[in-house]
């Protein structure tokens, strides 16, 4: 569905923002760009779309039917939808008037506009709003106003740039559960984000990005399994706590309950906190 | 034409929305035409008079006595001219109206009871009725004011009664039947003034009643003045003079407005930039200058919509009417067409919102300042009216007082309709370039 290849773009003709970055996209899978801010995921994806020109490299969109072009052609463009990270909607259009501009420059007229309108708004449960200006909606209601706009014209493709920003937990679920409606319906998703709550969550497979570079990509589990390293047990024993890595941690706890009084203990998993870790010898989120 | 039609209604129902935006689109001008407007309006009534211009073909004692009572008169300002300048000027529609005094007038006023009364011409536009009326009524007022004087002052009217019934007496013109009716009236009256009245005295119905008989037996009415009108039908396009006050304040009150639409687009454009909202337009799948044209089509008809509002707010309440309304549509067209140059000139003038609004107002407050949209060119020095050629805003208000009081022909209206469509389909070249530079080269 989409392919990048060897893709490099700088800023100022000095600082490589992305850095050969190369990835493709199946049909029908969420994949999660995962990186900490000014790791070059969201111009990765002002590439990809075609709002940027790359400096080197190249990136093809693909169609049901087999055949694939460029960004910039409309006839692509038509079949990708985008919610940028800045919340790209009118604050004095109502959330109809929002989504109905948006179906109209996407080529919808007449009843397949009204419908398509009617339809995304429902989608992201603003039905009921939807005669409300955008200013007046919540952090997370506007969110969800910036996802309808970028399905309103049925995208086979769809690009969403830290769709979770500034939104409260209970908008942010009702996010995951639109995204993961939209998988069901057959859309292929992109997904950037430096939560990797949200990339183990939602992602199918996930690419690993640091200094406009892949470090890894490979679905979440086999990401941890080849870089998250051991199971760590976390015990208090005889007044202090030991941390011991083991690839059998339940094993390590029955020896350690053996060896003698163990009043606590916890148990930490490998996850894609610990693959950056490992990967950048940085925190995801320093 | 889809995706411009959508970004035009977009933006039109935005400004509409945007109360700062739309204060400076329409109130603002409003305001100042309407500031302007009672100023102007408020210093012309304060005069108290209409010029009329006075034609003394007679030259006598009474001709000059009668314009002298004019001048001291709060209704009317007479001005002295020849007859054929005050023809010329109440055609042109510099003046209102001409009072003509013919040779024989101050013989006439001699005899205020017979003969023929004193004659007045009244050249006027026929439009101006009101006008006319009132020159009527202050024409025959001073005019039979002297007569009025002889009933209030029974010596002098016992004389001029003994000075009619000697001149009825032999008079050709007059049969038998006349000169015994007219006699007996003059000797009635000679008696009654001897006998009853006293100084001070005004006319009784009596008096009125005897004119109504006398006018029974065919002597005619007693007629004190006797003016005829003459349509003169102004062309004021023979005229390069403001008719009205407002026809100066007009073209800048609109001026005003235009300004306002093209700083409020232009700033949209940055705005779109600054929010988020042109990723997601350059996203569609529209090329790039139907969102400039989306944006030109929505300023350009909010100019039109602003010239509209304006226009019928000038003449609603304060009388503009333009001489030339196609010369009119002709002016208001290029200068949408130029300001929507600007507008796009300004879109591309600041990164972010307030440095766009500051660099396009500041532009905007110089063109106006030089270009005559504060005060009139004709107020400032001669240099700086040649330097106002550099101003767009001049050669707005050029074209606009073209068609609304200077009776531009279209050959006139070319060099300013000229350098206006010059001015927009440069400034648009230009920013569009500027704008397309600024988005990158995806």
């Amino acid at each position: 569905m989409l392919t990048v290849s060897g893709l490099i773009k700088s800023y100022d003709g000095v600082r490589r923002a992305v850095d050969g970055v190369t990835f493709e996209v199946k049909a029908r899978e969420i994949f999660g760009l995962l990186g900490p801010n000014g790791a070059g995921k969201s111009t990765t994806i002002h590439v990809a779309v075609g709002l940027l020109a790359p400096d080197g490299g190249q990136v093809r969109i693909g169609d049901a039917g087999g055949s694939s072009g460029p960004p910039t052609d409309p006839a692509v463009r038509s079949r990708v939808g985008v919610a940028p990270q800045a919340l790209a909607i009118y604050e004095e259009l109502t959330g109809e008037e929002n989504i109905r501009f948006f179906a109209q420059l996407q080529g919808l007229r007449g009843a397949e506009l009204r419908n398509r309108t009617a339809a995304a708004l429902q989608f992201v449960e603003l039905h009921d709003r939807r005669r409300d200006l955008a200013r007046t909606y919540s952090g997370g209601m506007k969110r969800r106003l910036n996802l309808a706009a970028a399905i309103v014209h049925d995208p086979q493709l769809l690009f969403l740039d830290e769709p979770t920003v500034g939104v409260d937990p209970q908008s942010r679920n009702a996010i995951f559960e639109n995204i993961l409606a939209l998988r069901e319906r057959g859309l292929t998703v992109v997904y950037t984000t430096h939560y990797m709550e949200e990339a183990q969550r939602l992602c199918d497979r996930v690419a690993i990005m640091d200094q406009g570079r892949i470090l890894a990509l490979d679905t979440v589990d086999g990401l941890v399994r080849a870089h998250g390293g051991k199971s760590v047990v976390v015990a208090a024993v005889d007044g202090h706590e030991a941390r011991i890595e083991s690839d059998d941690p339940i094993g390590e706890l029955v020896r350690l309950k053996q060896s003698g009084p163990l009043r606590d203990f916890r148990l930490e998993q490998p996850n894609l906190e610990r693959v950056f870790l490992n990967l950048t010898g940085r925190q995801l989120r320093d | 034409m889809g995706p411009i039609f959508a970004l035009a209604c977009k933006d039109l129902r935005l400004l509409v929305r945007d109360k700062v935006g739309f204060f400076f689109v329409f109130g603002f001008p409003l305001l100042f035409g309407l500031f302007f407007g009672v100023i102007f309006k408020g210093a012309g009534s304060s005069q108290g008079a209409i010029t009329i211009l006075v034609v003394d073909d007679d030259q006598s004692e009474a001709s000059k006595a009668l314009i002298g009572k004019l001048t001291s008169a709060a209704e009317v300002k007479p001005i002295v001219a020849t007859y054929e300048a005050a023809l010329d000027q109440v055609r042109k529609g510099e003046r209102v109206a001409y009072v003509r005094i013919p040779k024989g007038y101050g013989e006439s006023a001699r005899r205020p009871f017979w003969g023929t009364p004193p004659a007045f011409e009244l050249g006027v536009d026929p439009a101006r009725k009101a006008e006319a009326g009132m020159i009527q009524g202050v024409i025959t007022q001073y005019a039979v004011r002297d007569v009025m004087k002889i009933f209030s002052d029974p010596d002098a009217l016992r004389k001029q009664t003994a000075t009619a019934i000697e001149e009825v007496s032999k008079a050709d013109d007059l049969t038998p039947v006349q000169k015994g009716i007219m006699t007996a009236f003059f000797g009635a009256l000679d008696s009654f003034m001897s006998l009853t009245l006293a100084p001070g005295a005004a006319a009784t119905d009596g008096n009125k009643e005897g004119a109504e008989e006398g006018a029974s037996i065919g002597i005619g009415g007693w007629e004190p003045v006797r003016i005829t009108v003459n349509d003169v039908r102004a062309d004021r396009r023979l005229s390069s003079k403001p008719n009205n006050p407002m026809d100066i304040t007009f073209p800048q009150c609109l001026v005003w407005g235009l300004m306002g639409c093209s700083a409020a687009f232009g700033i949209s454009l940055v705005v779109e930039r600054t929010r988020g909202t042109l990723i997601r337009l350059r996203l569609a799948p529209i090329v790039r200058w139907h969102i400039l044209a989306g944006k030109a089509a929505a300023c350009f008809l909010m100019l039109l919509a602003v010239s509209g509002v304006m226009l019928v707010f000038a003449m609603v309440a304060f009388g503009v009417r333009p001489e030339n309304y196609g010369m009119l549509a002709v002016a208001i067209l290029c200068s949408a067409i130029c300001f929507v140059g600007i507008m796009m000139l300004l879109s591309v003038c600041g990164k972010t919102e307030n440095s766009a609004g500051g660099i396009g107002w500041s532009v905007l407050l110089m063109m106006a300042m030089i270009g005559g949209g504060m005060m009139p060119l004709f107020f400032m020095p001669k240099w700086m009216q040649s330097v106002a050629s550099i101003s767009p805003i001049k050669w707005t208000v050029l074209s606009l007082e073209g068609a609304v009081f200077r009776g531009y022909s279209l050959s006139d209206m070319a060099l300013p309709c000229g350098v206006l469509l010059g001015i927009g389909v440069a400034g648009f070249a230009v920013g569009a370039r500027l704008f397309t530079w600024q988005e990158g080269s995806s």
